[in-house]
């Protein structure tokens, strides 16, 4: 029993992580209707501009982790303006070529400014705390307590504010949301500039608790995808829950059956849950 | 002014005169290859490697190059990233043979990409020299043109399950890239001697080069309360393993067999994480167990590159300083063969930085295979110290790598 829960608290910090990422790309196409795989490389900016803020310039972490997000969220506008505006109007493919062009220009200039090695973000947090034989070390409490709490601010955010309102009008029917006076052109934004920025969130997660390194992106934004099929596209709660789903059942997996299956099972686990709901675990039929 | 002008006529002259001097010293250029991983996961190897070879060549050019009948040659090298990939290392390897016409290929970390340029190597006109790459297989095929400057791995794991054995446990749990066949074979002579000693592996749990949370094999390996753990892979990988065993608690004696610096360590795991961690391995370059070349060595390259040499890249310096003294001793630069022959005739140089065990007083055993004595490493205070010599017996074990396939 003690086994099983250990297991359970070391998939839910990576767990959190899914749930981050898959937030970023769900509020993304749910309202704009674009997959956007760059968001791993996005990502991994953040978690080298943090690495090299704090390693590099000898910033404290949370000054440094709070300028990352800043400049994630003002990339995101970027991001939004240059790279996807300019083909929201065309065919769906153009968008899915920008969004792989600008996940090639992302890792490139990872490579360019910040190498080709491995880095780990310093936190300091190294102390553990047990409970009754388990354990839970400082580091990953942090990360499922952030987690935790861009998860509820988010949710906050998009349920009981103006803006998260019009968000929310905008995805459901764009014509309407024009007719009640809400501003389409900014929504985009605002909407890239909070994906963008817990995207930074999950990277300094990433880079903290394990590494950052060339390809980890990519592999990222793939379990994103995933999180999103297995929660529901679009679905908010569902990129929660299928975020956690996921990060669980990978750490159940490599624990109980064999790790060398881990990601293969964690699929098969999102594919049984498709073959009873096809619309996800919380999406809408 | 006259005066003057005469002295700035001399210097010039003098100049002139030593710059002739010295082109005539080096006037040939012998380019060298160098195959390795400079990016991806076991660039902490690859790089470091391609690093010594580059300062090996400069000095052995600053030394008055290599010296063959009339002809000195100075070492120019060309560098290619592979990514430990075979591939890439294919790649890499046949546009430094047929592109660059280079005909000496240095480097090779890893041993999925030197077991597959090794598969075509003796059809050309090259010696290739080995370095960190372990996998045994790469000198039993009876390649001529092949030497390889560390031990395989299950020549360094058979010392380390004795000397495990000797601690005293009796259960170990082991986790580590065992997809990778020579960290399989490094931990199958390890269990050989382990369970000789009366112990018993009671877990072979395994993660991919790629991983970094090993949570939860180390959560399966902990409830099943093992007396020890050993950790064979990639120094990332297995930093991560040491300080998530700590952060689950894991209070027992931690093995491994990953050959990382102290740098490369601290840069993943504290050194209160690390703290108490044996590296069981070949005696490879720490400045407990090195001698004078070795203190040189760490030296020139600490300031050169900026960052301490990691244990296993002077496997690549010796490489081109034992290729110097070839040529030399063969006495051509051109016909490879005769290298290679004199490759494998060669006693051990005295620019060497490993401390090589001899085999019938030559470097290179007929397989083209040098050997290291092994040793146990322990992490203390934030630095690997060398601990004690293990049992190696190369002669015998150059017999049993004659008798395999």
């Amino acid at each position: 029993m003690i086994e099983i829960l250990q297991q359970i608290i070391n998939g839910l910090a990576i767990g959190g992580v899914y749930v981050l990422i898959a937030l970023g790309l769900t509020i993304v196409f749910g309202i704009l209707g674009i997959a956007h795989f760059a968001h791993g490389s996005v990502s991994m900016f953040g978690g080298y501009l943090t690495f090299f803020l704090v390693a590099q310039q000898g910033l404290p972490l949370t000054l440094a982790i709070a300028i990352a997000l800043v400049v994630g969220m003002v990339l995101g506008v970027l991001i939004e303006l240059l790279a996807y505006r300019p083909v929201r109007n065309a065919n769906h493919i153009n968008a899915f070529i920008v969004a792989l062009g600008l996940t090639m220009m992302v890792e490139g200039f990872n490579l360019q400014f910040f190498g080709a090695e491995q880095v780990v973000i310093p936190t300091g947090a190294t102390r553990v705390f047990n409970f009754g034989g388990l354990t839970l070390p400082e580091l990953r409490l942090y990360v499922i307590l952030g987690a935790a709490a861009l998860i509820v601010a988010m949710t906050i955010f998009v349920e009981k504010t103006k803006t998260g309102q019009a968000i929310r009008a905008v995805a459901e029917n764009r014509d309407a949301a024009i007719l009640m006076g809400i501003n389409v052109q900014m929504i985009p934004m605002i909407v890239f500039a909070i994906s963008t920025a817990l995207g930074v969130a999950a990277g300094v997660m990433v880079g903290s608790l394990f590494a950052i390194a060339p390809g980890v992106g990519e592999g990222l934004v793939v379990k994103g995808f995933a999180v999103l099929i297995l929660g529901g596209l679009g679905s908010i709660p569902g990129a929660v829950v299928g975020g956690i789903v996921l990060g669980v059942t990978e750490a159940l997996a490599a624990g109980f059956i064999s790790s060398a299956y881990k990601d293969v099972i964690a699929f098969v686990v999102m594919i049984g849950v498709l073959l009873f709901r096809p619309q996800g675990l919380m999406g809408r039929a | 002014m006259t005066g003057k002008i005469f002295l700035k006529g001399s210097v010039a002259g003098l100049a002139a005169l030593m710059m002739s001097g010295a082109a005539m010293a080096a006037d040939e250029v012998l380019t060298i290859g160098v195959a390795d991983a400079l990016t991806g996961g076991a660039a902490v190897y690859g790089l470091p490697q391609a690093n010594a070879v580059q300062m090996a060549a400069d000095e052995i050019n600053q030394a008055g190059g290599i010296k063959v009948g009339d002809d000195t040659y100075s070492l120019d090298v060309v560098v290619y990233d592979d990514k430990a990939n075979p591939t890439e290392a294919t790649n890499a390897v046949r546009k430094l043979i047929d592109r660059d016409g280079v005909k000496y290929i240095l480097g090779f970390c890893c041993s999925g990409a030197t077991g597959a340029v090794a598969s075509f190597i003796e059809y050309e006109d090259a010696v290739m020299l080995v370095g960190n790459a372990a996998e045994r297989s790469i000198t039993t095929r009876e390649i001529g043109n092949l030497v390889r400057t560390r031990p395989p791995a299950d020549y360094t794991g058979a010392a380390a399950g004795a000397f495990v054995a000797q601690q005293g446990h009796k259960r170990v749990a082991v986790l580590g890239a065992l997809e990778i066949s020579f960290y399989a074979s490094y931990v199958e002579a390890f269990e050989r001697e382990f369970t000789k000693g009366g112990g018993e592996v009671i877990a072979h749990e395994v993660f991919a080069s790629k991983d970094r949370d090993m949570s939860p094999q180390l959560t399966k390996i902990r409830e099943m309360e093992p007396d020890a753990l050993l950790v064979v892979g990639y120094v990332e990988p297995a930093a991560f393993a040491y300080r998530q065993s700590v952060e689950l608690g894991m209070d027992i004696p931690r093995y491994g067999f990953t050959s990382g610096s102290e740098e490369q360590f601290l840069r993943v795991a504290s050194s209160e994480q690390m703290e108490g961690v044996w590296d069981l391995r070949p005696t490879e370059l720490t400045l407990q167990s090195t001698g004078e070349t070795g203190l040189a060595y760490h030296k020139n390259y600490s300031e050169r590159f900026g960052i301490a040499p990691s244990p296993s890249s002077p496997y690549a310096y010796d490489q081109a300083w034992a290729l110097k003294h070839a040529i030399e001793a063969a006495g051509t630069a051109d016909d490879t063969e005769a290298v290679a022959a004199a490759l494998r005739d060669l006693e051990i140089p005295s620019e060497a930085v490993m401390q090589y065990l001899p085999v019938n007083g030559k470097m290179f055993d007929e397989n083209g295979q040098a050997y290291t004595a092994n040793g146990a490493f322990q992490w203390q205070d934030g630095h690997w110290v060398y601990v004690q010599e293990l049992p190696s017996d190369p002669e015998a074990y150059s017999a049993f790598l004659s008798t395999l396939d």
